[in-house]
């Protein structure tokens, strides 16, 4: 899976899952400041990408995860090992 | 809306009258946490059995030996889904509702989600209650922040509230949402054909109030769902019930429903203590006797059972910690309401997205 492809899959969630505003979600786009998030969005959004892509996620883990591009890097390492 | 003729006020038994009367053919299973709350779990298995008929399933999820304990023999309508955890009141809810996967929250809401039930209660931790919702049933599409959406009582008759406490903080389109939602469930729940909105502030102005309830004043005003927007009303109209639906933030909310509720229960002391002062005052009080223990139930929140967290894709009734078995059955008579009602399918329609998907 290509970085381009699990953006705009972590985009899918965050538009459907979390009703974010699609035009504000970019690689930079920060969590809980751009996007409005809050803690409960996080835990769904994390839950959500475990389901997805078929990976664990820890608390510690999640915790460090506060754009869409450390979400998308997450899953990147995940993935490829 | 069927009042006591002649009275002053309502008695809420005409809300839920309306739900003890099953008059559809469908069979509802309504899933019970039998660990949840501060009379756990003896009160709420005995009021899930109140509950409980041939229309009304209900399936208790807790310790199953000492659930079983307490359920007669040869019990109908009733079955029972081990739990081996509980998730408590000082937990933090979304940690909890993640990590706890045996608790009885958890395990009944992913029965619901999985299609093995219909509507969930729980008289427990409500922010794990409001997690887990979110996290296992999920949102309907759409729909930004669920709200707990209660009945409350009020003169002359009960309001519908929203938000009281799913969402300390919130922004306008959140409130605007809940407008949507709240008029649904007064439609939905409360049978009112045609709910007025009323959007509480500081000010009838529309200019009084946070920058939030602000805007938020100006996107009801102007948004099309909204039938009959009264605009703002203050603390002392929630009472007089000025209007039939309230929308605030769930700090507020929560903050003005335990204000009330103190409040009434300050006054009917109040008012025993009156009428228990002389040998006068107690004759009064015997001719009235009756009158006003209606004015009492009229008063008593537990009459509704609980709130319901609105937008969520199944009903899930969120009961009062302190729930006593009528409370913990008109709860489960509140989750079967919402389950057969167009509740759930009239808050897709008016907020979901389309072409979207869980």
């Amino acid at each position: 899976m290509t970085r381009e492809e699990v953006f705009e899959h972590v985009k899918g969630i965050l538009v459907e899952t979390l009703s974010v505003d699609e035009d504000k979600v970019t690689m930079d786009a920060r969590f809980q400041e751009d996007l409005e998030t809050d803690s409960l969005d996080l835990v769904e959004l994390v839950m959500t990408m475990e389901e997805k892509f078929g990976i664990k996620i820890t608390d510690e883990e999640a915790a460090d995860i506060k754009t869409v591009g450390n979400a998308v890097d997450f899953v990147m390492t995940r993935v490829d090992a | 809306m069927r009042g006591d003729r002649g009275r002053p006020y309502t008695s809420p038994h005409w809300v839920t009258d309306a739900w003890s009367a099953v008059t559809d053919d469908r069979v509802v299973r309504v899933v019970v946490d039998a660990a949840g709350g501060d009379n756990a779990p003896g009160e709420i298995v005995k009021g899930a059995l109140d509950a409980a008929g041939p229309q009304l399933q209900v399936i208790l999820v807790g310790d199953e030996p000492r659930i079983r304990a307490l359920l007669p023999a040869g019990v109908q309508n009733v079955s029972v889904v081990h739990a081996p955890e509980v998730i408590g009141y000082n937990e933090e809810p979304a940690t909890a509702a993640r990590a706890k996967t045996g608790s009885s929250i958890v395990i009944g809401l992913k029965l619901v989600h999985d299609g093995g039930a219909d509507a969930f209660v729980s008289a427990g931790n409500t922010g794990a209650v409001v997690a887990a919702s979110v996290l296992y049933v999920r949102r309907i599409p759409g729909v930004k922040r669920p709200a707990i959406c209660t009945i409350m009582p009020a003169m002359p008759a009960p309001v519908a509230f929203l938000d009281v406490g799913a969402n300390a903080e919130v922004r306008a389109e959140f409130l605007r949402q809940f407008a949507i939602m709240g008029q649904a469930f007064a439609r939905e729940v409360m049978s009112i054909p045609e709910p007025t909105i009323g959007l509480l502030s500081i000010g009838e102005e529309p200019t009084k109030g946070t920058p939030d309830v602000i805007e938020a004043h100006q996107l009801i005003a102007n948004d099309e769902r909204i039938a009959h927007f009264y605009g703002n009303i203050e603390g002392r109209d929630i009472m007089n019930r000025l209007v039939d639906v309230i929308v605030t933030d769930g700090f507020t909310g929560n903050v003005g429903l335990k204000t009330i509720e103190g409040s009434a229960k300050a006054i009917l002391g109040a008012l025993k203590a009156t009428i228990m002062w002389s040998t006068k005052t107690k004759l009064g009080g015997l001719l009235l006797q009756k009158d006003l223990q209606i004015l009492r139930d009229a008063l008593n929140p537990e009459e509704f059972g609980g709130a319901l967290l609105v937008g969520m894709n199944a009903p899930v009734v969120i009961a009062h910690g302190n729930s006593k078995a009528r409370g913990i059955a008109q709860a489960v008579r509140m989750g079967r309401r919402g389950a057969v009602s167009d509740l759930l399918p009239t808050i897709a329609r008016e907020l979901g997205t389309p072409g979207t998907s869980v």
